[in-house]
């Protein structure tokens, strides 16, 4: 009997399970490998911790990175990298690289540093699911943070300009994307039929750039331009995460549909009434309003009976 | 591996000079272009390269690896460097100073190492232990020589295009298709050459390192071979512990 997994992580908006890569990959990764994940999403509350999202904890311990989580779900025998060959594992931890070197720092500045973005979709987003002093100053820091990688990672010491750099970064997270494109060609997933650690990266790099709508958009252009990309965010969204538009869930989906139908059968029923309310304004004589015995009924059948003409 | 003629040139300002502030760059004419990245590319554009036999689907796994290489084993090379103290302490500091006279070795030297102690915690890095790196050096190990196998090179089926074509201009049946790969280096060798061969030549105060490349014997060899092939040496420099 496992012990219970939970994971903290941020939410979900646009359709997607979560809007954070990190988050996004852990998730996708337990869903192919089946392991039993209590999530839990980070609110306004002063619950939980929001340094080192996501966060995995067990009875013993907690462990914070992305592949230090799936490290320890493959040790605990959820392991979604079964059917791989040696040398698809060694692909695997080189095109992780790819995506981390080539197209991380485009998407974090897509996210955290482009003015447009910054301020209208990822701040108020986050803001509002921290509690109110940290919500002033965490984005701020999340957004500094990012900056800090790409200028040190990107950047040309000892000015470190982050104009000269943002070109550069488009055009390797372009490539990247093209890539990518090219090694999926036409499968389903990027090793055959079964998902692995890399699709798990894969759709968490993408989904939010994919899903997420931003006032500047350059790269999310350029990636809706990669269809067998886009298929593969979709088919993994709609297998593994079942999610519709509105972001419900399987039982919440049979509750909404039973009142769906009820509310269609009460609509019905209330432009029945109408329809025959109608036919008698148009039937009946100009009379004057009877005084009529006061009776307890619905205030539909009320008014179908005071245009009725009821012997007292 | 181009046959280009080159002078090597050892200057103490070399990062200074260089256009984007990282070594190696090369100096041609009036032109001067920094990092394998473009100066691969500018050797393209002059005419020659190694991977223009190689299919996207090749193309894409060869950057994917180089990634892999850049992200892993040099990350590993600069903490090792400059975050291990007792590297520092011992061969760093004083090799890093040694073209300049006192107080200038130490004060580039320590801005040196707070600049690469500032690159690591951005990635995340900077609460590693000595440990951990080199578990994640043994991983890179791991996949790349997974992915050398057996083989001389890590891209083998190169397509002669020369030969294909003058084949098909010809009119004449395609019998052998073998025939028309060659077995060539690509960037990626090139690569891993460069930082496989400097982890097992440099001495350093401990040797963990280098022992974490030599568990792979494929490496060693893959190393071995080009280092005689290319750089003509009669015996290897590459030590067996």
């Amino acid at each position: 009997m496992a012990a219970p997994l939970e994971l903290s992580c941020w939410g979900g908006g646009w359709g997607l399970p979560s809007v954070h890569s990190d988050s996004l990959v852990v998730m996708a990764y337990a869903k192919f490998s089946g392991a039993p994940l209590k999530v839990n999403v980070i609110d306004n509350t002063w619950r939980g911790s929001r340094g080192d999202v996501p966060v995995l904890t067990t009875e013993d311990n907690t462990i914070s990175q992305p592949a230090k989580i799936l490290n320890f779900l493959r040790k605990q025998k959820y392991n979604a990298d079964y059917e791989l060959s040696a040398k698809q594992g060694a692909d695997t931890l080189a095109y992780i690289a790819l995506l981390e070197e080539k197209l991380l720092p485009a998407v974090l500045h897509t996210f955290w540093v482009e003015s447009d973005n910054y301020f209208t979709v990822t701040k108020p987003w986050f803001a509002s699911r921290m509690p109110f002093p940290l919500s002033l100053i965490l984005p701020g820091r999340m957004s500094k943070g990012a900056l800090n990688r790409i200028l040190l990672t990107r950047g040309e010491p000892p000015l470190y300009h982050l104009r000269e750099v943002e070109a550069r970064i488009y055009r390797d997270a372009k490539e990247c994307l093209n890539l990518l494109s090219n090694r999926l060609g036409t499968s389903q997933f990027f090793f055959g039929d079964m998902p692995s650690t890399l699709d798990a990266y894969v759709f968490g790099f993408l989904a939010p750039l994919y899903k997420v709508r931003f006032p500047k958009v350059q790269l999310q252009e350029h990636l809706k331009q990669l269809s067998n990309l886009c298929r593969f965010c979709d088919d993994i969204l709609n297998s593994y995460f079942r999610l519709s538009l509105g972001g419900i869930s399987p039982a919440g989906q049979e509750t909404v549909d039973a009142n769906l139908q009820k509310l269609t059968q009460l609509v019905n029923k209330e432009s029945n009434l109408i329809e025959k309310m109608d036919d008698n304004l148009r039937q009946s004589p100009q009379l004057p309003p009877r005084k009529l015995p006061t009776l307890k009924l619905t205030p539909a059948e009320e008014e179908s009976n005071s245009l009725q003409r009821l012997s007292p | 591996m181009c046959n280009l003629p080159i002078k090597v040139v050892c200057r103490a300002n070399a990062e200074y000079m260089s256009p984007s502030g990282k070594v190696p760059f090369i100096h041609v004419g009036n032109q001067v272009v920094s990092e394998l990245g473009p100066i691969v590319q500018f050797v393209k554009a002059k005419g020659h390269s190694l991977s223009d036999g190689l299919d996207e689907v090749q193309k894409a796994e060869m950057k994917a690896y180089m990634e892999l290489v850049n992200n892993m084993l040099l990350t590993a090379e600069l903490y090792l460097q400059w975050c291990d103290d007792a590297t520092v302490g011992e061969i760093t500091l004083a090799r890093y100073g040694s073209p300049y006279p006192w107080p200038l070795n130490h004060i580039l030297a320590y801005q040196k190492q707070w600049e690469v102690k500032r690159k690591m915690k951005a990635i995340g890095w900077g609460n590693k232990t000595l440990d951990q790196v080199l578990e994640d050096v043994d991983q890179c190990c791991q996949a790349l020589s997974q992915r050398l196998g057996t083989q001389p090179y890590f891209f083998n089926k190169h397509l002669n295009i020369w030969k294909f074509t003058v084949h098909v201009l010809s009119k004449s049946g395609l019998e052998n298709f073998e025939h028309y790969f060659t077995i060539m280096p690509t960037e990626l060798d090139a690569l891993v050459f460069g930082h496989l061969y400097t982890i097992l030549t440099t001495q350093m105060t401990n040797d963990e390192l280098s022992e974490k490349v030599k568990n792979y014997s494929n490496l060693l060899a893959f190393c071995r071979r080009i280092e005689q092939h290319y750089f003509g040496k009669g015996s290897s420099s590459i030590r067996l512990s």
